[in-house]
């Protein structure tokens, strides 16, 4: 994603952008309403190049607004894709999924570059009491708002007390996930340094790992309650232990395999990183290792234990800039609107008693922790974003108990779209207010690279 | 893991070694002139011989390819104008469009009219056939050339001929594709008439390469830069494809647009490493492609293409040794026979609007084309070279490069 710290532009700029995004949607317009029965081989290739383009431009606009990038990503997936404009299709939005991996795989590298072992120690007790208070107390509530609400949620109200349970742990499951994307991308953005992008960068990749172990634990406690005729299992866990070190066994050997490229070669690491990204998480999935946290320690473990941190996170950052915004299209693309149009009621209550909780929580952990102002007043803003990892849990909720797992999906879907609007929003608007913003790099880059040297 | 995974790490393995040839050991250390060895490479992994990379499999990655080959247009179409810190000559340039526009002429007429004596092919499928091998025949690769000036340090008149008109040739190829698309019957545009069709697929890619010259003239940032080049080079391919234009020639004519906008050193830095590490890729899989099951007569019709592209440049040779390469004789059109990756993305765009044998023989045409370019071209260079006095005339260090090769790194540059 780019970077934040550029010149005021001017009015010229901005029409030539609004025209060059009118000229998109028109193409797009045209050709999918002259040629409606043309199945071109390069659909998915043109859906690319569209959703990258509206997506630049529809961020560019968004900028004077205050909004971030990730907004104009997203608003132009939700109007070019299926359930608006309709200029991408289902089938498309599908096989774009595939470059999800590779955005995956480089959010969580980044995210594990950016932790720095010092930075951690510094706010180590921060991070303690955030986990802590964060996972039990916003599990818990939001629990007992499912629970509190259910009789105005159709497939909850005529649950019997038992599944009702279950399934209100499995919401408060839910509900403790955030966004290491959304999180990357508005740092990515941003360019932020300071207190409060350490504390939000440090505690959502840490709790990506807690919240694959609480999963397996509420899956655990909620199948005998959902499903009869069922008992407690601790196969899950012991699936999961394997998982876990097995992933950060081998994200420490790729991590220092890639800081001995970067030393030794240091060349084409796009492609490089195209290679991990397709091909090792391929191979991740093949063994049944986690890539999200595997990309994680090896990119944790280029920063803390080699000295090529940055020239990797250079070049993710390079390479995301075309990703991230085709990861953030494709996501708008794939929101559910008519879902979230008959389930926005419930929905957005139970993303507003979130962030309240939140809140709360935050302000709580934070007042015990002795953290900074900035931390205190807006460490809840930048755990308010769901996204992939929240739809992902939504999958295996809806394997896990076929009875109620469509219709819970839903929900999870609707909140999950909610909450990926409002999220980046929040955190932006945080930054901002926290004055971290633009603090990571003081002049702003040119347009183009420099000509190279002709001779 | 499954076989598309491995294949995508073999082709981007192939564009790492791509991206590593664009610093310039190709000239001066390995690889051929045209990059044949690469096709040779794709038709050894393919169903003929290896059937490592079966045809189903191949074909998952054609979206892949065909993009490539539009790629391959946008960067031929913002290199085309200059060679290192000149423009190139009006008139060379004039001699290599003609010299590009005549072979295709001479091949389009010979297989136009050999067809129907030895193939069914009739009517659209005809012409088709007969002038997608003669764009296929027009250009001359420019990389032939520069890798015999710059290992054989030439410097003179003729090299800089051989050169511009190489580089200018490469305009034939869109030109006869957006021709040939425009003919095709059905499509998105039935109802609007030839020369309208011809002209809309050259003003799209235009037009959008004016809107994303207009947008990476203002500040937009480097990172950014990229999204807008790949968003309105996807967008274009994508939409020529659908609507069924020539996504060659619009790629083309955006480049030239991009080309002729006040940051064009800039986009062409940004664009020329991509070249190789997308060419690659694209000509190891257009080796696979290669389809030998094809019936006899089919094989007499590209042999009889070959054979009137090497008469036409032979006698265009002879013609030209009257005028900019005096001296050289027939060699010089012989050195002129060299085609390389823009053939072969010519001949896998023509895939796009006209499948089945035609397309098959047309690919195979190009394939053979750029294997025997490699086997009589650079050497026939050579020679015309040294009869005009220009070989080892400059240390190989001193040769100017052209402006859209990459800079050398230190260690290249000095050794």
């Amino acid at each position: 994603m780019s970077g934040h710290g550029s010149a005021q532009k001017g009015l010229a700029t901005r029409a030539v952008q609004a025209l060059a995004l009118a000229v998109s949607f028109g193409v797009m317009f045209a050709l999918t309403r002259l040629t409606p029965e043309v199945d071109s081989r390069l659909g998915t290739m043109t859906a690319i190049g569209f959703l990258v383009l509206a997506g630049t431009l529809l961020s560019e606009l968004f900028e004077p607004l205050g909004l971030p990038h990730l907004s104009g990503y997203l608003l132009a997936g939700i109007v070019g894709g299926p359930h608006l404009l309709h200029l991408v299709d289902h089938h498309t939005v599908k096989q774009l999924a595939q470059v999800n991996t590779l955005a995956l795989a480089l959010i969580a590298l980044a995210g594990g570059v950016e932790l720095k072992v010092s930075t951690l120690r510094s706010v180590a007790k921060s991070l303690t009491y955030a986990s802590i208070f964060q996972t039990s107390i916003v599990l818990v509530s939001m629990a007992g708002v499912f629970l509190v609400l259910s009789p105005f949620i159709p497939f909850a109200k005529n649950l019997e007390w038992r599944p009702l349970f279950g399934v209100a742990l499995l919401w408060g499951a839910f509900s403790v996930t955030r966004s290491p994307s959304a999180c990357m991308g508005i740092l990515s953005q941003t360019r932020a340094k300071g207190p409060l992008a350490t504390f939000s960068l440090g505690f959502i990749m840490l709790s990506d790992v807690v919240v694959v172990v609480m999963l397996a634990a509420a899956i655990m406690l909620a199948r005998p309650l959902i499903t009869a005729g069922t008992a407690i299992s601790i196969d899950d866990f012991n699936v999961l232990g394997h998982e876990i070190l097995g992933s950060i066994s081998m994200g420490t050997t790729l991590g220092l395999a890639l800081a001995i490229y970067l030393r030794l070669v240091g060349g084409q690491l796009l492609l490089v990183l195209m290679a991990l990204g397709f091909g090792v998480t391929a191979a991740l999935k093949y063994v049944h290792l986690d890539p999200l946290l595997t990309f994680m320690t090896a990119g944790f473990v280029v920063q803390n234990l080699s000295s090529q941190g940055p020239k990797l996170l250079h070049a993710v950052e390079q390479m995301g800039s075309v990703v991230f915004v085709l990861f953030f299209a494709t996501a708008g693309a794939e929101l559910d609107v008519p879902l979230l149009k008959e389930a926005w009621s419930i929905a957005l209550a139970m993303c507003v008693l979130r962030a309240v909780i939140t809140y709360l929580t935050s302000r709580l952990g934070s007042r015990l922790a002795g953290d900074p102002a900035v931390v205190r007043k807006w460490g809840w803003a930048g755990l308010v974003s769901q996204a992939g990892l929240a739809l992902g849990l939504g999958i295996v909720i809806e394997g896990a108990f076929p009875g109620i797992g469509t219709q819970f999906r839903s929900l999870v879907i609707a909140a999950v779209a909610i909450n990926e609007m409002i999220g980046p929003v929040l955190f932006k608007l945080a930054l901002d207010r926290a004055g971290e913003s633009d603090k990571g790099e003081a002049v702003a880059r040119p347009s183009l690279p420099p000509p190279a040297p002709v001779h | 893991m499954s076989d598309g995974i491995w294949l995508l790490l073999g082709l981007l393995l192939l564009a790492y070694l791509g991206s590593n040839l664009v610093g310039g050991r190709a000239i001066r250390g390995f690889g051929l002139a045209s990059g044949s060895e690469y096709l040779v490479l794709g038709f050894v992994l393919g169903p003929h011989v290896l059937n490592i990379v079966g045809r189903s499999l191949a074909h998952t990655f054609e979206p892949v390819v065909l993009v490539g080959t539009g790629w391959l247009a946008l960067v031929v179409g913002v290199g085309y104008v200059r060679v290192a810190e000149r423009w190139i000559s009006p008139g060379r340039a004039v001699a290599g469009v003609a010299l590009g526009l005549l072979s295709c002429a001479a091949v389009t007429a010979t297989v136009y009219f050999a067809a129907p004596q030895v193939t069914n092919f009739q009517g659209f499928a005809r012409l088709a056939i007969a002038l997608g091998m003669g764009a296929c025949a027009s250009a001359t690769t420019r990389h032939s050339v520069r890798w015999v000036v710059e290992r054989h340090g030439a410097r003179g008149p003729l090299a800089d001929f051989a050169a511009d008109a190489a580089r200018a040739s490469a305009l034939v190829p869109p030109l006869a594709l957006a021709v040939l698309f425009a003919l095709a019957p059905g499509g998105a545009l039935p109802s609007v008439p030839i020369i309208a069709r011809i002209g809309v697929t050259l003003a799209f890619g235009a037009g959008l390469g004016l809107i994303a010259a207009l947008l990476l003239g203002r500040d937009f940032r480097r990172d950014e830069s990229w999204g807008v080049l790949l968003g309105t080079g996807l967008l274009t391919v994508g939409a020529a494809d659908r609507a069924g234009l020539s996504l060659l020639a619009a790629m083309f004519a955006m480049g030239l647009t991009l080309a002729a906008s006040r940051h064009r050193l800039e986009i062409k830095a940004m664009l020329t490493p991509t070249e190789k590490p997308v060419l690659l890729p694209v000509v190891v899989l257009a080796g696979a492609y290669v389809n030998l099951k094809l019936p006899t007569v089919v094989f007499m019709l590209v042999v009889g293409a070959i054979v009137a592209k090497i008469l036409i440049r032979v006698l265009l040779g002879s013609a030209l040794a009257w005028g900019p390469a005096r001296g050289t004789g027939p060699d010089f059109g012989l050195s002129m026979i060299a085609s390389g990756g823009f053939s072969i993305a010519a001949a896998l765009a023509f895939s796009t609007r006209v499948p089945g044998i035609a397309s098959d023989a047309v690919l195979l045409f190009a394939v053979v084309s750029t294997i025997l370019g490699e086997l009589l071209g650079p050497a026939a260079l050579r020679r015309s070279l040294a009869r005009a006095g220009e070989l080892h005339a400059v240390d190989t260090h001193e040769i100017g490069r052209p402006s859209d090769a990459p800079e050398l790194t230190g260690r290249e540059s000095h050794g």
